[in-house]
């Protein structure tokens, strides 16, 4: 810092720019030189004093606004001008980073990227379902009353069907801390439901396909595992933090790399529904056992609504909602042998099966079919 | 004359985005705000007007008080929806609702007026500040009016609309003693978009590039820069549809190949293709210019107006 340099002067009174020169009077001050005759020194260690340096430009301004202003290009100068005010102890945490990264940019972006990986794929999920789990189970219950009232608008509920079905769930103890509401709604869908908190739909469309107490059991089982495990919750929890993880990181990127980003996340969120789906079969397996059914009813279930995916291609409403795999029947079938057959029977279940689902009374198109 | 110039490099650019990126993730977003300083005042310190480049005076810590104060106003507005939900009540509900969608069309304008003062007060070029004069009740009374006509008229009077407020907004910037002026007119803008729409989709959306063109054109062509002795600078644009066709298609090529690390790249042509397709017309002297604009403190909503995708240039 002993030599001379060129640097434009802005007096902050008029846009006139001036070609000033620069040189170091002491360690702690410039002296700036302007063309017409003026110099005058410029403090270094003083308040009112504040530098920038960007890739080839240094910025030093002083005083209050309108704050004269000078501007040097001078390489050399900039980097001993940078290591005197370093050492002096003024440097943010955000140069020595950016320092850092130009230092060797390439092996930088590479562990930045693993690090963000890192962060989206482990830390961030786990972090959100611990907040999710903070959620009292109130606010479960507040969100399924206030999407339920909105849905029961627009649904048929068959008040009579719903009566025997809520014995029937009433018979099981599938909920330790909820107690789930079963509804019967006319509805040709293979499908059902579980809102937060405990409102459990069922259509009329699957019941028509079904033959027997258990699997009807080992749907509920199914969907109380839903509300039981918080699924919904923990769901938004996870899409919402993976959401705004990314909107704020590429928040500052394009249209192109937003959308494939977004789209990522989406099939993130898909895969970890199909996860929520068999830890739903398995829990709801170790229910139907504890309730004195047997758990090869969740297979049962299963193989019933792949039969109704291949004979009814255009009803795929339940495997758009609860993707079916044969790795998930297999699995449910291996967690079915691994429990084994619960000692006694519970008989209460057909009679009421029958109130649910009286014979003969089928509201589905019947499809000529081998079963029944 | 061509006096713009945007100096940056895609490389430059690349390492500021990854360090705002690194440090926005570890402190789980709340860098935020100064990472969008930091990049701010990377765009404006290399576009050089005459040689002499611009400053952004923005700091993160305004932009993060910006930020509270907008998610606050945001959430109040939204509050009075969930409220009313939350008490199951047809009549409340639809209040609430309506409350939320007042309150959202009443904040538009204020994120606008306080972007534009915010941005502008903390902007310079040789020292000397630009602001913005306009007041908050005139453009009340513009999106209100306009607004209202714009719904009634199923959006056709959206042209005029959009170049009121350009009109109005940008006529009341400045650039300490000298000011500028858009001279847009409705029928114009309506009518050059009609044809860009047509057209774009009887050619099957090859004609988007010539459309973006006249757009980008209108916006300059349209802009003037008044100095305090009566002197003034006519901008106009040089761009072309081939320039724009070239410009977009080689950007999204760059984009998608690189599975997006090129966005730094293709960022920077985008900056250069605009700067050095504005030319200056006139003899206004640029040493003429007095500082007069005061100091402006209040950080209003400026990161606001970024969420809102209400984007600021000039």
């Amino acid at each position: 810092m002993e030599r001379e340099v060129q640097a434009i002067y802005y007096d902050g009174a008029t846009s006139r720019p001036q070609e000033a020169t620069v040189c170091v009077s002491d360690m702690n001050s410039l002296e700036v030189r302007l063309p017409g005759g003026d110099r005058f020194q410029w403090p270094l260690e003083h308040k009112g004093m504040e530098w920038e340096r960007s890739s080839s430009l240094l910025r030093l301004s002083f005083g209050e606004h309108p704050r004269r202003v000078l501007l040097i290009r001078e390489e050399l100068f900039i980097k001993s001008f940078v290591l005197r005010m370093h050492y002096t102890g003024r440097q943010g945490a955000y140069d020595r980073v950016l320092s850092f990264a130009r230092s060797g940019p390439v092996l930088f972006f590479l562990g930045v990227i693993a690090l963000l990986v890192c962060a989206y794929l482990w830390l961030l999920p786990w972090t959100a379902e611990r907040l999710a789990m903070v959620v009292p189970r109130e606010v479960d219950q507040r969100i399924g009353e206030t999407a339920f009232q909105q849905m029961a608008l627009a649904m048929t509920i068959d008040k009579e069907r719903s009566e025997a079905l809520q014995e029937f769930g009433g018979m099981l103890k599938l909920s330790a801390h909820h107690e789930p509401v079963y509804h019967v709604v006319t509805e040709d869908q293979v499908n059902a439901f579980a809102l937060p908190g405990g409102h459990i739909v069922v259509f009329t469309g699957i019941l028509g396909k079904m033959d027997s107490a258990d699997e009807l059991a080992a749907l509920l089982a199914h969907e109380a595992t839903h509300v039981e495990e918080r699924h919904s919750t923990r769901m938004m929890a996870r899409s919402m933090a993976g959401y705004l993880f990314l909107s704020l990181l590429i928040g500052d990127v394009n249209a192109v790399v937003a959308v494939v980003a977004e789209n990522a996340n989406a099939l993130r969120n898909l895969g970890y529904g199909r996860g929520l789906e068999s830890e739903a079969d398995a829990v709801g397996q170790e229910r139907l056992l504890a309730n004195g059914v047997d758990p090869h009813a969740m297979v049962k279930l299963l193989e019933l609504l792949e039969r109704e995916a291949m004979e009814m291609p255009e009803q795929l409403a339940f495997l758009s909602s609860h993707p079916l795999t044969k790795e998930r029947i297999e699995a449910a079938r291996r967690k079915a042998e691994e429990l084994g057959t619960p000692s006694a029977a519970n008989e209460k279940l057909d009679l009421l099966f029958r109130r649910v689902v009286p014979h003969g009374d089928q509201p589905i198109k019947e499809i000529p079919s081998s079963d029944n | 004359m061509k006096r713009l110039a945007f100096k940056g490099q895609g490389g430059d650019l690349f390492v500021i985005l990854l360090v705002n990126m690194l440090l926005t993730a570890i402190t789980l977003g709340l860098y935020y705000p100064w990472a969008r300083a930091r990049r701010l005042g990377w765009y404006y310190e290399n576009t050089e007007l005459d040689g002499h480049p611009f400053h952004f005076h923005g700091t993160g810590r305004e932009m993060f008080k910006g930020f509270i104060k907008a998610i606050g106003l945001l959430l109040l507005i939204y509050g009075a929806y969930f409220a009313g939900v939350a008490t199951h009540n047809i009549m409340l509900t639809l209040i609430g609702l309506l409350v939320m969608f007042v309150g959202l069309l009443l904040f538009i304008p204020l994120v606008i007026h306080g972007t534009l003062r915010y941005r502008s007060s903390r902007s310079s070029w040789r020292g000397i500040h630009f602001g913005y004069r306009g007041s908050l009740g005139e453009l009340y009374r513009i999106c209100l009016r306009d607004g209202v006509l714009t719904l009634i008229t199923f959006g056709i009077y959206g042209s005029w609309f959009a170049m009121n407020l350009r009109n109005y907004t940008i006529g009341h910037l400045r650039y300490g003693s000298s000011s500028f002026q858009y001279k847009g007119d409705g029928l114009d803008y309506f009518l050059m978009n009609l044809k860009g729409y047509f057209l774009t989709l009887f050619t099957l959306g090859i004609y988007g590039f010539w459309w973006q063109r006249d757009i980008f054109n209108y916006y300059v062509d349209n802009l003037n820069w008044n100095f305090q002795d009566g002197k003034r600078i006519a901008f106009k644009s040089t761009a072309t549809g081939g320039g724009f066709f070239a410009l977009l298609v080689v950007n999204v090529l760059i984009v998608i190949f690189t599975l997006g690390i090129g966005f730094a790249w293709a960022e920077v042509r985008t900056m250069r293709f605009v700067m050095d397709n504005i030319t200056m017309i006139g003899d206004a002297d640029l040493d003429s210019v007095v500082q007069t604009e005061q100091e402006h403190k209040n950080a209003m909503a400026d990161d606001l107006g970024d969420l809102m995708d209400i984007g600021v240039f000039f």
